[in-house]
């Protein structure tokens, strides 16, 4: 008698299954619809953010270029004259020591994605793990412990934090990254926590304990899954954030140690504008600015596109 | 009885979904007389609260809307009227209560703020006549000591008693139709018999009409003198709520009463059930929509779409094979499922 | 089975589940929440036992607290000769094959994420049933078994109706092979022809695996259908329990008859007499002194105020027991020891 034998089909006409229910929401019912699935539809029909999409895939397209080494190597070269104007040789001119815009520009972007896309992931990974511990144990020490830390960071101002960390770290190029991994991961714990006790009060979660699962596969394997959608705009919205964090950070000094960015462009041309000189300061906010409006209209669709509630 | 109050005329709603336009409600025709108390009667996904809202003015649109169809209130068309004229009906000729209080009642005010404002709308009361009349208007819903509720907060109350709130808030113009939207599904069955007594109490001391709707087809018998029986948006059955329950004439009507696990009879090993589930609204077969779960079911039904007939003294039925009686559904349906 | 004779599959024994009630600004634990309060009760292999009462009555923590979800505070659960009140660790884990547990919502009870073939694959993976290839097999047998077809493992629950995913609910249920289930309101989330579909399920499998239930429900109607004994909740106690058709026809304690007169009938002109029970259920963090239910008992004695009743058989096989004081020979003011009332349903 056990009950992982097969069933003799027919045994009960009418338990005869119930006609598949189809899916209500947009999208033609297939067989394989996953939730992901179903919001990669819902983000392919939303016009604005495919914009914002195809503008950060260009960028990526630029930064991964220079990667490569296709483009954008030589934005170190003094070899320029001295603010040239717009040229065949130089594309969008020279700055004050005779470097290529066009090409730093190029190079800014690298920059831009690499802090980016270390920060944004870092950071919520992290958000994400302690977020979930203190969600799942919440109201016990170790719930206390994250929520104190948590509290700490996010008490001291950013800057003067990014200024510590750097002078901790003597001149570190990865300085800069550390302090924001360290102050974003913040915002993403709360979001997750809240989620995350949310859940596991959800009957599903029940079930998992039921058949046996330990606490920590009931964490990672059922309730953590559940909260992608927070940690996938939470992650967009980290990227935006780092980037423009970069850009104030290099200004001040306290960012891009090696290489070139964005930030330390327009730092450049404070000295330039007074002179008249307007390409340096114009070329890197335009790109800049371009790139953090794309990433916006992409990560506002994407919070449409995963919202369990907003089914229409 | 002479003109209804209510007249409901071949009502269409439609919803524009990604999968295209599906219709919720699909040309059901009603009335409803004064002080009578009809009930709606089928399973989720029927069109039962659609309607409900719909008479109020209340489809969100987009994606809905009300396609076709007259909604006649003491001979007032009320489909088309500006949301400004639809808001002086609401509350004041037609009052609505729903299945959760708690999301209905604003959880940032108190009962006495909430009470008195609709009670000012629509009577032009004072601030101080509107408050007697809210105390008054719980004390008729049995609250025994409204005094003493009446600056609470929402969340205070017991589940029972923001249902008692949200009468006396439903009740205190004077509707002349009271929409009920399974008000007892949420509570317990104690509760529920207090609650069901008390509006049938206010209905008979004001001479208010009840549309109500549930899918418990107990409070049905217990609390209407008719019913209509909705299936995917269509008008299955109407009757007497005696003749409906003694002898439905529609099949699905004849299923939902034999599924129902009875009080009375002791433990039987198989419940009749009504075999398959509810077809997609966005892809609805030719002809009857029940045919597939139907054990009467002929090919006629699966072509033609049947036209609702008359079927007994004042019911109606829209099948093109109506059940005899009980006992004949039931021994179809045993030859159906061997 | 392995239970020997004469001993119960289950057996609970002044179960009890508190939860502290916090104050002050310190949160200090000022009082407890009872809100399982001394039940004792035993299930036969293969029998069902439903469980009744309204919401807050303690019947779903009851079940929660039987399965360990919930640690129990007081007393004894022994389910197949062992006492599993203190287990922990792996033998809690190897005792959990034997219990299961089918949840009320068809919608929260699965998680969105996951496919039907990874939701029941779990129980087998984690107690490592069967060889790993076979394992796919054993996931689309059980699906047989609940009435679905094996396709349908690759989908994921929302593409699935409640009846459907209930279905699912109850085959990840069975997928350990377990002597005894917990059913908390599995059916009250559904519709009415749905809801016959699904009993009609649960009792066949009743039948072919020999499962024993705890049938957790607010719905009279569904208890009388599935339950071959039906036990009656409130405010954390049981107050009343005995087999089905006698529970029906012979309600002695005033809480089962007014909750039975309640019931809305499908039977048009059918007017009983209906016991309307003033007030409402008290809070189970300050329940009444004495019978919890005096306060809304059309019958409360002066004894009722002050004493908790003992639970006394009213039948001479002692299958009818009842806490209260009007069945109670040493406290009943008349002489012949019933109260006039009794047989009236």
């Amino acid at each position: 008698m056990s009950i992982n034998q097969p069933a003799n089909p027919g045994v009960d006409g009418r338990l005869g299954p119930d006609e598949p229910v189809k899916y209500k929401g947009p999208g033609p019912a297939t067989g394989l619809d996953s939730p992901l699935r179903k919001a990669v539809y819902k983000l392919r029909r939303d016009r604005w953010g495919m914009l914002g999409l195809a503008i950060v895939i260009v960028y990526a397209l630029i930064a991964l270029g220079v990667v490569l080494g296709l483009w954008g190597q030589d934005w170190s070269s003094t070899a320029g004259p001295r603010w040239a104007g717009i040229s065949a040789e130089h594309w969008l001119g020279t700055n004050l020591i005779g470097q290529d815009i066009f090409n730093r520009a190029l190079y800014s972007t690298r920059t831009a994605f690499e802090i980016g896309l270390v920060v944004a992931i870092l950071s919520t990974l992290l958000g994400a793990l302690l977020g979930a511990l203190s969600g799942f144990y919440a109201g016990t020490w170790i719930d206390e412990i994250i929520l104190w830390k948590k509290g700490v960071l996010d008490a001291i101002p950013f800057y003067l934090f990014v200024a510590a960390v750097a002078f901790a770290l003597e001149g570190n190029a990865w300085a800069m990254h550390i302090a924001m991994i360290a102050t974003f991961w913040t915002i993403t714990a709360r979001l997750v926590r809240g989620e995350v006790i949310k859940l596991k009060n959800l009957e599903f979660v029940e079930a998992a304990t039921a058949i046996g699962a330990s606490r920590m596969v009931t964490l990672f394997r059922h309730i953590l899954p559940n909260t992608l959608h927070i940690l996938l705009v939470q992650g967009t919205i980290v990227f935006v954030s780092a980037i423009k964090s970069e850009v104030i950070l290099s200004f001040l000094g306290l960012g891009v140690q090696e290489g070139t960015s964005w930030g330390l462009m327009i730092s450049e041309s404070t000295q330039e504008v007074l002179s008249g000189q307007f390409m340096n300061f114009i070329v890197a906010s335009t790109m800049m600015f371009i790139l953090v409006m794309a990433f916006n209209l992409f990560s506002d669709s994407l919070q449409d596109a995963l919202d369990p509630k907003k089914v229409h | 009885m002479n003109r209804p109050l209510l007249e409901v005329d071949n009502l269409v709603i439609e919803f524009e979904t990604d999968r295209g336009t599906i219709r919720a409600v699909d040309g059901i025709s009603f009335c409803v007389g004064a002080s009578e108390t009809l009930g709606l009667v089928g399973e989720s996904g029927c069109g039962k609260s659609v309607t409900a809202l719909a008479l109020l003015g209340l489809i969100p649109s987009p994606p809905g809307r009300v396609a076709a169809g007259s909604i006649r209130l003491d001979g007032r068309e009320l489909t088309g009227l500006s949301e400004a004229r639809m808001r002086k009906v609401r509350g004041k000729d037609i009052a609505m209560i729903f299945q959760e209080p708690m999301s209905a009642l604003n959880p940032v005010f108190t009962i006495a703020s909430q009470m008195t404002r609709v009670i000012r709308r629509h009577q032009g009361l004072s601030r101080r006549q509107a408050r007697a009349a809210a105390v008054e208007m719980l004390a008729l819903t049995g609250i025994a000591a409204p005094l003493r509720l009446i600056d609470d907060y929402p969340h205070q109350l017991s589940g029972g008693m923001r249902q008692r709130v949200m009468i006396a808030m439903a009740m205190s113009c004077e509707p002349k139709l009271l929409i009920a939207d399974e008000p007892t599904t949420a509570l317990d069955v104690t509760t529920q018999a207090q609650v069901l007594e008390q509006i049938l109490a206010l209905q008979s001391s004001f001479n208010t009409a009840v549309i109500l709707i549930t899918h418990d087809l107990g409070v049905v018998a217990e609390t209407c003198s008719r019913a209509l029986v909705m299936y995917c948006g269509r008008l299955a059955e109407e009757g007497t709520v005696e003749s409906l329950f003694a002898h439905p004439r529609h099949p699905y009507t004849a299923g939902l009463l034999e599924s129902i696990p009875a009080l009375q009879a002791s433990r039987n090993r198989h419940l009749p059930t009504i075999a398959g589930a509810v077809p997609d609204l966005a892809e609805l077969p030719p002809g009857c929509l029940f045919a597939d779960r139907c054990p009467s079911a002929r090919s006629l039904c699966r072509e033609e779409h049947p036209r609702l007939i008359t079927s007994g003294r004042d019911g109606r039925v829209a099948c093109h094979f109506p059940v005899q009686s009980r006992e004949a559904y039931r021994a179809a349906l045993v030859q159906w499922e061997s | 089975m392995a239970v020997a004779a004469g001993q119960p599959l289950l057996r609970v024994r002044d179960l009890a589940r508190y939860f502290p009630v916090t104050g002050g600004i310190i949160r200090r634990t000022v009082g407890h929440l009872k809100a399982v309060d001394g039940v004792s009760f035993d299930l036969e292999a293969g029998q069902t036992l439903g469980l009744v009462g309204e919401s807050g009555c303690g019947k779903s923590t009851l079940g929660r607290t039987i399965l360990r979800l919930h640690d129990p505070c007081r007393g004894q659960v022994v389910l197949d000769g062992m006492d599993i009140t203190a287990l922990s660790g792996k033998a809690l884990k190897q005792k959990r094959r034997d219990m299961q547990m089918i949840f009320q919502d068809p919608f929260a009870s699965l998680s969105p994420r996951r496919t039907v073939m990874q939701i029941l694959r779990e129980p087998l993976d984690i107690h490592r049933i069967g060889r790993r290839e076979d394992r796919r097999r054993q996931v689309e047998a059980l699906l047989e078994t609940v009435g679905l077809s094996p396709p349908m493992a690759s989908r994921y629950p929302h593409e699935f109706s409640g009846g459907q995913r209930q279905r699912i609910g109850i085959a990840r249920a069975l997928a350990l092979n377990p002597k005894f289930i917990v059913a908390d309101e599995a059916v009250s989330a559904l519709d009415v022809s749905v809801q016959a579909q699904i009993l009609n399920l649960i009792t066949d499998l009743q039948e072919r695996f020999g499962i024993a239930f705890l049938f957790i429900t607010h719905d009279l109607g569904v208890v009388r259908h599935v339950s071959h004994r039906v036990a009656v909740m409130y405010l954390g106690r049981i107050v009343e329990s005995a087999p089905v058709d006698r529970l029906f026809e012979h309600p002695h304690h005033p809480y089962t008859r007014a909750l039975l007169s309640a019931i809305p009938s499908p039977e048009p002109g059918r007017k009983r007499i209906r016991i309307i029970l003033p007030g409402e259920v008290p809070s189970p963090a300050n329940p009444p002194p004495g019978c919890p239910f005096h306060p809304r008992c059309p019958e409360a004695m002066d004894i009722c105020r002050t004493r908790v009743p003992k639970t006394l058989a009213v039948d001479a096989a002692g299958l009818h027991q009842v806490s209260c004081h009007l069945h109670d020979p040493d406290h009943v003011p008349s002489a012949s020891g019933r109260p006039p009332s009794t047989e009236n349903s």
